[in-house]
């Protein structure tokens, strides 16, 4: 008999004696992967490219296409990195590193998740342009709805919040809100798969390639004969990517054996979608972070169903 | 393409405190009879004065030849430790009691003193090596070596708190109080960041 995302209760754990104990629950795991990724983050502002104007460009161009009340802010602040280049470039790489290692350290994991959603909340703003989304530009091979924001949505739901929940992600908000932001995430990106900036008909293939340029042979390679494949087809593969994103998003409305299923596939997609993405560009000496991929990964394991073995011992 | 000098530098000082620090360790703990890590803190020593000299190419003070012989007979110690934990041999106060993370670490150094000279010249820093390692077969490998690195670092910033709530000397074979535990954590959270950095600059 299959377990309900809806009636399944994950069992409580006592945080406190695992904290003495330094043992690990599925929570405390994610939010160790999500410490990596922030450390990671950090220590990719840290290259060489990071300290050049190259940089502050890169910013700057989040500002085309967006509302004048969106762009004025990210150029304002390109140029204001642009002028302060070591001191700003150097700041923001070390506030990343400590919030992952705020977040590895117990006593302080509550403070460093807060300041992630905020700090996230102005990269996403000011760094990625909010994604393209206003711009009409966003793609999920692209990263939409945008890498950093899903840095904010994993803070909220990896909170240390002792709620009972069927998933890890309900135990701090509920089920409701964790699902809402589920839904939002995975339909957001079926959405802007349909979009123009996706579904012409060069559009995936292009992306594809340009992100070929300057990656390591193997995964150059991959990335070609990816972008080869597409071209031409870019609404159907719209289309297609628009209608696994969607079966992602309704699955975790099934019960808990089909969920699996749907989440597991969740996993391949970020993982396809993280080589279409050429690994968030980090081997280029040029990505500021890994994209999206790893961070929807991260989604879909915090959705995971808890066990029977564990809703029998609570 | 190269790194802004004074972060490498400051990444070297860091080492290099490090590696002080640790050298302290080894004196107290003599003198004190109070346990602490011998491999782990030499290891330290060993690799935070081998980074500094390739971060800063002015603190190098032995050829790359030589680190490399001593990064191997690093990692082969380490692989022994870890032979001799898995058959759950006593453990002693005086050694790492969970070795298999500093084979990475010895693994990585020599990675980066065998990639260094091809990719940049033996008086290259570090941070000229990332525009020609990325077209090696092994590109990979730095990722790999630096995402392992990076969730010890968190792993370790993750038992600081249960370290401090541990009473010291209460495990098996461990009669005295460990000598600084929540420091040496810390001495690996800061070898592991700047070896991050180190590979991920080798990308």
């Amino acid at each position: 008999m299959s377990q309900s995302f809806a009636v399944g209760r994950a069992a409580p754990q006592p945080a406190a004696a695992q904290a003495a104990a330094g043992e690990l629950d599925l929570r405390r795991k994610l939010q160790l992967a999500l410490a990596v990724l922030w450390l990671l983050d950090g220590i990719l502002q840290y290259q060489p490219s990071m300290f050049t104007k190259a940089f502050p460009q890169m910013l700057g161009q989040g500002a085309h296409g967006n509302p004048a009340v969106v762009a004025a802010p990210i150029t304002w602040s390109a140029g204001f990195i642009g002028h302060h280049l070591a001191v700003t470039n150097g700041l923001f790489a070390t506030i990343q590193v400590a919030l992952g290692l705020g977040i590895a350290w117990r006593p302080t994991v509550r403070i460093a998740l807060a300041a992630s959603v905020a700090w996230a909340g102005a990269v996403w703003w000011l760094g990625e342009g909010l994604g393209g989304v206003l711009a009409g530009t966003a793609s999920p091979v692209g990263g939409a709805p945008g890498a950093v924001i899903l840095y904010a949505v994993l803070a909220v739901l990896l909170w240390p919040a002792d709620r009972d929940g069927p998933f890890v992600a309900a135990r701090a908000a509920g089920r409701g809100p964790a699902l809402a932001a589920w839904l939002a995430v995975w339909g957001s990106m079926a959405v802007f798969a349909l979009l123009p900036a996706s579904r012409a008909p060069q559009a995936l293939s292009g992306m594809i390639s340009d992100m070929a340029s300057g990656e390591p042979n193997w995964l150059a390679w991959l990335d070609t004969r990816l972008a080869a494949a597409l071209a031409h087809q870019g609404l159907l593969a719209s289309a297609a990517l628009a209608a696994v994103f969607t079966i992602v998003a309704a699955g975790v409305l099934l019960p808990a054996r089909l969920g699996r299923a749907v989440l597991a596939l969740a996993v391949v997609v970020a993982a396809a979608l993280w080589l279409a993405q050429g690994l968030g560009g980090i081997f280029t000496g040029a990505g500021t972070d890994p994209n999206s991929a790893p961070l929807l990964a991260l989604l879909a394991l915090s959705f995971w169903p808890a066990s029977t073995t564990a809703a029998q011992d609570a | 393409m190269g790194g802004p000098a004074w972060l490498s530098a400051t990444f070297a000082g860091v080492t290099l405190t490090v590696a002080l620090y640790c050298a302290g360790r080894l004196a107290v703990a003599r003198l004190r009879r109070r346990p602490t890590e011998l491999d782990t803190d030499a290891a330290h020593i060993t690799m935070g004065v081998a980074m500094a000299g390739m971060l800063v190419p002015g603190l190098r003070v032995l050829p790359a030849g030589l680190w490399e012989a001593v990064f191997v007979a690093g990692a082969a110690w380490f692989g022994g430790r870890t032979l001799r934990a898995r058959r759950a041999a006593a453990s002693s106060a005086w050694r790492c009691p969970h070795p298999a993370p500093h084979i990475v670490e010895c693994a990585a150094m020599l990675y980066m003193f065998l990639a260094l000279p091809a990719a940049a010249g033996l008086r290259a820093p570090v941070g000229a090596m990332s525009a020609s390692a990325a077209g090696s077969r092994f590109s990979f490998l730095p990722l790999l070596l630096a995402l392992f690195l990076l969730g010890y670092v968190v792993r370790q910033g993750d038992r600081i708190t249960a370290q401090a709530s541990a009473a010291p000397g209460a495990s098996p074979g461990r009669t005295h109080h460990a000598l600084a535990p929540r420091c040496a954590a810390l001495c690996k959270i800061a070898m592991g960041l700047t070896m991050g950095y180190m590979l991920i600059l080798m990308l």
